[in-house]
């Protein structure tokens, strides 16, 4: 009998078959135990950081946006807190003017409306400064529009802050002059929206629903206890 | 500590006084006698090791992204905000989780160590060493990256500093193979028991 023997050739294919063997067998378990998600900006994603300081009302103090998350909650909880991010600029005409909105939103869905039988939607402002001849902005500018500040000195647009449309907004702004959170999320313009559930997966964003308002949104998306 | 003590059992047998530490255990496991035997077995445990701990932070990394809490910490040992930090727990170019790349590099080192260690007279063996000791090589470079990153984070991820250290301890196992095969006493494995 004739034997053909290759020793070129059978060790190197054993070995590379257990050890294949051995790496799916890692990766199956890993499959097989998780359920990863991405972190994103779009919808059913994790949202990326948020961080730097805000203006309370009171003074600028570190910020971070993980601070609301509760991974414990579960879809349908009318007590996890939801939040409502808005990229803006304090010089953009359409930011001013939907800070009237804005701020009507915050009241209605932030806990002080006792109409409102939903879960607690917290209102943030992440304030960026585009680079778009005559947007220059400042911390000062920042509080003065916030605070609807008149004759502050600080131009919002072409016009005083004080001047613009709605009440003083008593939710936090977060500076991000230095756009660093506006890359992280990859926002393309102001203003920017997104509605984020209490486990800090995003649950709608206005880039990828354009025309529709995030009132809309929270009414459709946030659970309720009448409902 | 799980994945820490077969790394450090690695070192010791890479290193030449392994054959000190090996002794107790050479009747059971007769290649232990010789250096090149020690070797590739310090460097298929390292080996092991390196994938088997890569694979627990990619665990750790998808966990974190579901929203649970592994490790989590206000020490500066706190594996979850080293691997749940989405800017450096990828990688900057393909985006891959550092725990797979780590899994699938130490895959690679795994099969050049166990398929040499099988046939160590064969005329692929020395671009395997060679092979293994330029990878490892490379992965210095990757530890630097992911210590900056650890820095700037100003917290250590103990799950990926195992990881790093199996990495250097399969360079210097695989340098030492490869400095081996290039001399006579690559074959005569019993000139190397009575060293």
């Amino acid at each position: 009998m004739k034997y053909n023997y290759d020793e070129e050739a059978d060790v190197r294919t054993t070995a590379l078959i257990r050890v294949m063997a051995l790496f799916f067998v890692g990766i199956m378990i890993i499959a097989a135990t998780t359920s990863p998600i991405a972190t994103g900006t779009k919808s059913g994603e994790r949202a990326p950081t948020l961080e730097g300081k805000f203006y309370n009302g009171s003074a600028w103090t570190d910020f971070n946006l993980e601070s609301y998350w509760d991974s414990e909650w579960e879809e349908g909880d009318v007590n996890g807190q939801w939040v409502a991010i808005e990229f803006m600029d304090t010089d953009c005409p359409y930011c001013i003017q939907s800070a009237e909105q804005m701020g009507q939103n915050a009241y209605d869905f932030g806990g002080s409306n006792s109409e409102w039988d939903g879960a607690i939607v917290n209102f943030i402002a992440s304030v960026t400064e585009l680079d778009i001849q005559g947007h220059d902005s400042s911390r000062s500018e920042i509080i003065s529009f916030r605070n609807k500040i008149a004759d502050s000195g600080d131009d919002c647009g072409s016009s005083d802050c004080g001047s613009r449309p709605g009440s003083a907004h008593n939710f936090p702004y977060v500076d991000d002059l230095d756009q660093d959170n506006m890359k992280k999320w990859k926002v393309s313009g102001t203003p920017s929206y997104y509605l984020i559930q209490p486990d800090g997966i995003i649950a709608w964003s206005s880039a990828e629903h354009q025309g529709e308002e995030i009132r809309n949104a929270i009414l459709a998306l946030v659970p309720r206890e009448s409902v | 500590m799980f994945y820490l003590l077969p790394t450090l059992a690695g070192l010791l047998l890479v290193l030449p006084i392994g054959r000190s530490l090996s002794g107790p255990f050479e009747s059971t496991f007769p290649s232990l006698k010789s250096v090149r035997g020690r070797l590739f077995s310090g460097l298929i445990l390292t080996c092991v090791s390196g994938m088997a701990v890569s694979f627990q932070t990619l665990w750790i990394s998808s966990k974190i992204s579901e929203g649970g809490n592994f490790c989590a910490s206000n020490a500066i040992l706190s594996c979850d905000d080293v691997i749940g930090n989405a800017e450096y727990n990828v990688d900057p170019i393909l985006g891959i989780p550092w725990g797979g790349i780590g899994a699938a590099v130490f895959a690679i080192l795994l099969y050049l160590a166990y398929s040499s260690s099988k046939e160590p007279n064969a005329s692929w063996v020395a671009m395997h060493l060679k092979l293994g000791t330029l990878l490892t090589f490379g992965g210095f470079f990757i530890i630097a990256l992911l210590i900056y990153y650890e820095f700037q984070m100003e917290k250590i991820c103990q799950y990926c500093s195992t990881a790093h250290l199996a990495n250097i301890v399969a360079f210097i196992g695989f340098f030492r193979l490869m400095k081996m095969n290039e001399t006579k006493d690559w074959e005569n494995v019993w000139a190397q028991v009575d060293k």
